[in-house]
């Protein structure tokens, strides 16, 4: 009888759970699966490599600028990012002392990450763009995507180092090497590999961000960018001109494959990097 | 040891240029926002019900946004909450090993999908689909933002709890395997009781991240600042600063308007974050005994 009364009431949770698990697997396959046959059938080399034509500008032609615009936001990101990030994790993990300051940084850090993202772009268009004066430009991108992806990296990176294994670190301190020659030498090689990946995360982060770069880096048009202070597209920002402004659906179906195929690669090549020095 | 203290200064320099950002961030803002609250007093920014900047005299009411904002966000998490508490238990308790290694990082590539992929799939698929089978005289409306809102912020919610739902698993599971518990009872008074925080936190972190969703909210909600209705168009406040701050001159009452839109935007999510972060301190401190 006890047997029963609990079969019967387990039935609203099962159905609960079970229809949730279908609804997330169901939505992540339309989702891939709609860009993935749309956008198959735009990709050619032809869409790679040349720059946008026609009237209204991406009828026709590819994306080449924008890929290249786009790798270069994300390598300025994620310089920007990084720099910032790599000396406030080593700081936080190894020699802040005084843990109220560790945990206003943590709380300072987390509100960051809160910022929204469009609250950003207001920020780098009046400092970047207007007060120091980077006009529309790459560098102003960058930078403001490099804002942006600090505390996603900075987390990570301090969490990496924290789980490095302690008596490594304690039996080089007991040796009398200072702090320092035991970071460069053994924890950050170690810890290199998960740092990459993390950097490489936080830029693809960076890539597919459009509302920070919508008023700070990214146009309409422009050739190939030629110094940082040249505006210049960007895949998601080509993305959503397309379809906001109604120019062209098949080519947006391209551009979203391109965006989400490069973020693939940037979350899968260091997975598989990892993978390879394992096995050796 | 002269390198050593260089190096320690600079990585100090370093942390404090980061962290001082925020101010920085959070300044500049306040300083455009102050020069406009001067001429609109805040309650009639606040409660106003007209935007439109380029009448004569311009009119800035946020009411709308806020309430656009507000109701999306909500919608958005009332849908998502269940079902990403639902998938975050069918992964900790049922699913075995080799299913989770599958799942986790697609469900960590489905955070990982642009804004701007997002809004784009939303207009073609859930917008077309209220055009086609439904006759609203558009289909961009609060209901498509909640729904698309909702499949965006999932991935967050099945995270936040499934961390801490698999720590307190491994916590009991030596305890349960020896009485022979089952599953679905561990669940419903193990797992479940215990992850009220996680959930509560993940419905904190939802909020705030739907709130400030800009793109993908935008493409689908047809932008028009009127007060929300759940089948028709609306505006959010990040919909309203990345849609006009293109066209207003740089100084002007319209710029300042916009930028005190962000301000409020801000501080109430800045409100919603650190309290994100204290429960989640908490759970982090409560799960260790």
């Amino acid at each position: 009888m006890v047997n029963d009364k609990g079969k019967a009431s387990l039935f609203p949770l099962r159905l609960w759970l079970f229809s949730s698990a279908f609804f997330v697997i169901a939505s992540l396959c339309v989702l891939f699966g709609y860009i993935f046959i749309q956008g198959g059938r735009e990709l050619s080399l032809s869409f790679l490599t040349n720059t946008p034509q026609g009237f209204p500008l991406g009828v026709e032609g590819g994306i080449w600028p924008a890929i290249v615009g786009s790798f270069w936001f994300t390598t300025i990101a994620c310089a920007f990012g990084s720099f910032l990030a790599l000396p406030t994790a080593i700081f936080l993990a190894f020699y802040a002392k005084t843990t109220w300051i560790v945990s206003l940084c943590h709380f300072l850090i987390h509100s960051m990450a809160g910022i929204p993202s469009i609250i950003l772009g207001l920020f780098g268009y009046t400092f970047f763009v207007v007060t120091l004066g980077f006009g529309v430009s790459l560098l102003s991108g960058g930078l403001i995507l490099g804002i942006m992806i600090f505390p996603f990296i900075e987390v990570r990176v301090e969490k990496t180092l924290l789980e490095f294994p302690n008596n490594i670190t304690q039996a080089s301190i007991s040796l009398g090497i200072t702090k320092t020659w035991t970071l460069f030498h053994l924890i950050l090689p170690g810890c290199m590999d998960d740092i990459a990946k993390t950097i490489a995360l936080g830029g693809s982060f960076a890539m597919g961000a459009t509302a920070p770069i919508l008023f700070t880096g990214a146009v309409l048009f422009a050739p190939s960018p030629r110094s940082v202070f040249s505006p210049a597209m960007a895949l998601s920002n080509h993305l959503y001109i397309l379809v906001g402004q109604g120019i062209s659906i098949s080519k947006a179906y391209g551009t979203a494959l391109v965006l989400i195929v490069l973020l693939l690669i940037l979350n899968v090549v260091p997975l598989v990097i990892n993978m390879c020095r394992k096995e050796r | 040891m002269k390198k050593e203290l260089i190096f320690v200064w600079a990585c100090k320099a370093l942390t404090l240029l980061a962290v001082s950002f925020l101010f920085f961030i959070f300044l500049f803002i306040a300083k455009e926002s102050f020069m406009f609250f001067q001429k609109t007093p805040l309650l009639h920014f606040l409660t106003g019900s007209r935007w439109n900047p380029m009448a004569d005299p311009p009119a800035f009411g946020l009411l709308p946004m806020i309430f656009a904002t507000v109701y999306v966000s909500l919608l958005a998490t009332a849908i998502a909450l269940p079902i990403g508490v639902g998938m975050a238990i069918i992964l900790s308790v049922l699913a075995p090993p080799k299913i989770q290694w599958l799942l986790l990082p697609l469900i960590d590539l489905m955070a990982g999908i642009p804004s701007v992929v997002y809004g784009f799939a939303g207009l073609m698929i859930i917008v077309k689909f209220f055009e086609t089978h439904f006759s609203w005289s558009s289909g961009e409306s609060v209901l498509a933002g909640g729904i698309l809102l909702a499949i965006m912020i999932l991935p967050y919610v099945v995270s936040t709890c499934y961390e801490s739902m698999i720590k307190v698993l491994h916590h009991y599971e030596r305890a349960s395997r020896a009485l022979s518990v089952s599953k679905w009872h561990m669940m419903r008074y193990l797992v479940i009781p215990t992850a009220k925080k996680a959930i509560f936190a993940a419905l904190i972190l939802s909020l705030s991240r739907a709130m400030g969703e800009t793109m993908a909210v935008m493409m689908v909600i047809g932008n028009s600042p009127i007060f929300p209705h759940l089948f028709r168009k609306a505006e959010t406040i990040p919909a309203l600063i990345a849609l006009e701050m293109g066209g207003a001159v740089v100084g002007s009452l319209h710029y300042q308007a916009l930028f005190a839109a962000g301000l409020i935007l801000m501080l109430v999510l800045f409100t919603f974050n650190s309290f994100f972060f204290f429960i989640r301190k908490h759970i982090d401190e409560g799960i260790k005994w």
